[in-house]
């Protein structure tokens, strides 16, 4: 799951990025609304956490550009504007979620998480696949009632390939959606990670299709 | 709420009772004219017939006077001419007469009712419903007089008549007033109902100013500006309230959302000492912020605090640049002075701050491998330093702005995210409350220059009065 924070105040942006890499996310980090539209416009994030002062376009520009462009990307505004009117002006502009600063970590955390799930086609917080289970909210993996130790990483792979049960997931998708901009490596690192994951969870679960990509189904 | 409503139900009252006030007043002149018109047109009709009667009986008088022979051996004999005859037996005049002699006998008289003791004078008098002359002709005393009932009966009519136009007439004027007054003050109710909009905290209320010349149109006007300036106001208030609250708030977010992160699960010294580090980058931006919003409101209620000492500006001004050397070096732009040896007499600690300020402003803002230039002078009775960079610029139409609470230009705000856009208003406040000013040109992309004027000493002042105390540093959401 990749996250794009769009955040002016450096140190900020910092904090929220690495609890969010620490939840297994993937994360970018945006300083301005110009930043944000360039990074969105190539990268299908799964959630954009907004911050609406920031210079050039401000957040809710940025919003209004992002919904105008069809992207239906969801959008946590976190600011520190907390009027009544500002919340209403965002949310119609297309956020699906409005908080302000300061905030507790854990509710910006969780907060995302529901994003997400709402967003995927099954939208709750514990999904299933042939023996495997997976707590979103937890964030943990059991099969067959014994839980499994994954790393964040192969975490978010599973994750992903369940959210999408029954379609083919591509290489790329999967390496767009676990890697952040700053990371380089070689694409068939997913490989490695899928076959770490195949033993971990079974070898059932996953099926490769050759040539396309990774599937798991039912 | 039934206060309010007690009050509005009092302005209410107030206009009502001003439309029949200006009612009263016009029905009343209105009434006096109708008056004086009414009376004055009776008292003419009235002279005009009496003249006409008066004409006539003066006339009869004569003719009755040489009616009357005196008789051989006393007494008189009165001969009437058969008109005159006729005349005195007419049923609407009833005339009467009466005739004396000289002596002051009664020669003869139409009806024995006329008694008189004595003979009386000439005159010309209304008796209740008979007008009467007296004449004296030919040594007789002739008395002709005739009812006038018919006069006073016309006198009576016109009356009537006048009166019946002057209550219609009132009648209509009243009318009319009442439409005129209230057409006058609907002005004032529109007034009213801004002016009761506003209060209720409706700042874009404003009163349609129809016709701009009239007396009523000018106090719409000027209290549609006074609204105006109002409205500014509270604006410039809300704003500047929703700017501190955000800058305030961005940095709590920080730390809270920091500890939160550190205290989620263990972690290693390195990465304690990281959320430390960010911490302490919060609270003292916070603490500039605090200490930025504090000298304004005491610059504003005239509360700020300014020694009056003689202090050396070229001293200030090299400390300041001394103490942002390293700041300078990590963003390599390089700083020059070149001072004189001014004094201006002002607190040290504020001039430092002020000096730091556009400093700080001129590094943070600089191009890599740019360059900060100090120039402290003096200008006739000006201590005057000059603050040159190398910079980013302004934008011409952010310059009218810049010395303004929160206001930032977008790339000043691209460039450095952590300030709070209070270093040059702080600026201005310290050198107006020196008495001086800060002045600022600029040309984007190339340079920006700042001048500060203080008030200039008469004498320099040794080197050491001018020290700053020790607790002054680099502000340290740049360092």
């Amino acid at each position: 799951m990749r996250v794009l924070v769009a955040e002016d105040e450096p140190d900020l942006a910092r904090t929220l990025g690495k609890a969010l890499i620490e939840e297994g996310f993937a994360v970018d980090v945006a300083r301005t609304g110009h930043d944000v539209l360039t990074k969105a416009g190539s990268v299908p994030y799964d959630t954009i956490v907004l911050d609406i002062m920031m210079p050039g376009i401000d957040g809710l520009s940025v919003l209004s550009t992002l919904r105008k462009n069809g992207d239906p990307v969801p959008v946590l505004i976190l600011t520190a504007r907390d009027g009544l009117d500002d919340k209403i002006r965002g949310l119609n502009l297309g956020a699906d979620d409005y908080m302000t600063k300061p905030f507790a970590l854990a509710e910006v955390l969780a907060r995302v998480r529901a994003l997400i799930r709402r967003a995927s086609p099954e939208p709750m917080p514990e999904l299933s696949v042939g023996p495997i289970v997976i707590d979103t909210g937890a964030r943990t993996v059991r099969r067959e009632s014994a839980i499994v130790d994954l790393t964040a990483r192969e975490y978010a792979i599973l994750e992903l390939l369940v959210r999408r049960k029954g379609t083919v997931v591509t290489r790329s998708a999967i390496y767009e959606h676990v890697y952040d901009e700053h990371e380089d490596t070689l694409s068939n690192v997913i490989d490695v990670f899928v076959a770490s994951l195949r033993r971990k969870v079974g070898p059932d679960v996953i099926r490769t299709r050759r040539g396309h990509g990774y599937l798991v189904d039912d | 709420m039934s206060s309010e409503l007690a009050e509005d139900m009092g302005i209410w009252s107030m206009i009502d009772s001003l439309r029949l006030r200006l009612l009263a007043w016009f029905a009343g002149l209105v009434m006096l004219v109708v008056a004086i018109v009414g009376a004055t047109v009776c008292w003419m009709t009235w002279r005009s017939r009496v003249a006409t009667i008066d004409a006539e009986l003066y006339a009869r008088a004569g003719s009755v006077a040489s009616a009357v022979r005196p008789v051989v051996g006393g007494g008189f004999d009165v001969e009437l001419t058969s008109e005159a005859t006729a005349y005195f037996q007419s049923p609407t005049r009833r005339p009467y007469y009466a005739v004396w002699s000289a002596a002051g006998s009664l020669v003869d008289r139409s009806d024995p009712d006329i008694v008189h003791a004595r003979v009386p004078a000439e005159a010309a008098r209304t008796r209740g419903n008979s007008r009467e002359v007296v004449v004296r002709s030919r040594g007789l005393t002739v008395l002709i007089g005739r009812d006038i009932s018919d006069v006073w009966n016309e006198l009576w009519s016109l009356s009537i008549i006048m009166m019946s136009v002057a209550v219609a007439g009132v009648a209509a004027a009243l009318a009319g007033g009442w439409f005129l007054a209230g057409r006058a003050l609907a002005p004032v109710q529109r007034i009213n109902e801004a002016a009761r909009r506003m209060a209720e905290g409706d700042l874009t209320a404003r009163i349609e100013v129809e016709r701009t010349e009239t007396e009523l149109g000018q106090v719409a006007k000027a209290l549609n500006v006074a609204f105006d300036r109002q409205q500014q106001s509270m604006d410039r208030q809300r704003r500047f309230s929703a700017d501190a609250s955000h800058q305030l708030r961005t940095p709590v977010a920080t730390m809270i959302a920091e500890v939160d992160w550190a205290l989620r699960r263990e972690r290693d010294g390195a990465q304690y000492r990281e959320s430390l580090e960010t911490c302490r980058r919060a609270s003292a931006r916070m603490q500039s912020l605090v200490d930025g919003l504090l000298l304004l409101a005491r610059a504003d209620s005239g509360e700020l605090a300014i020694r009056r000492d003689t202090i050396r500006v070229d001293r200030i001004v090299g400390e300041a640049v001394d103490m942002l050397r390293p700041l300078a070096q990590a963003r390599d732009v390089s700083c020059s002075v070149a001072a004189s040896a001014v004094s201006a007499v002002g607190d040290a600690d504020r001039l430092h701050e002020l000096v730091t300020n556009l400093l700080v402003n001129g590094i943070a803002y600089n191009r890599t491998g740019g360059a900060v230039a100090v120039d402290v002078a003096r200008d006739g009775g000006w201590a005057v330093v000059r603050v040159r960079d190398t910079g980013i610029g302004i934008a011409p139409e952010e310059l009218p702005r810049i010395f303004d609470r929160f206001s930032r230009g977008e790339s000043a705000r691209e460039r450095e995210p952590a300030g709070a856009g209070l270093g040059l208003a702080v600026a201005h406040s310290i050198a107006a409350a020196h008495g001086g000013s800060v002045a600022c040109a600029s040309e984007l992309g190339a340079s920006t220059e700042f001048v500060v004027r203080l008030p200039a000493a008469a004498a320099p002042v040794p080197a050491d009065s001018s020290r700053v105390s020790a607790s002054l540093s680099v502000p340290q959401s740049l360092a």
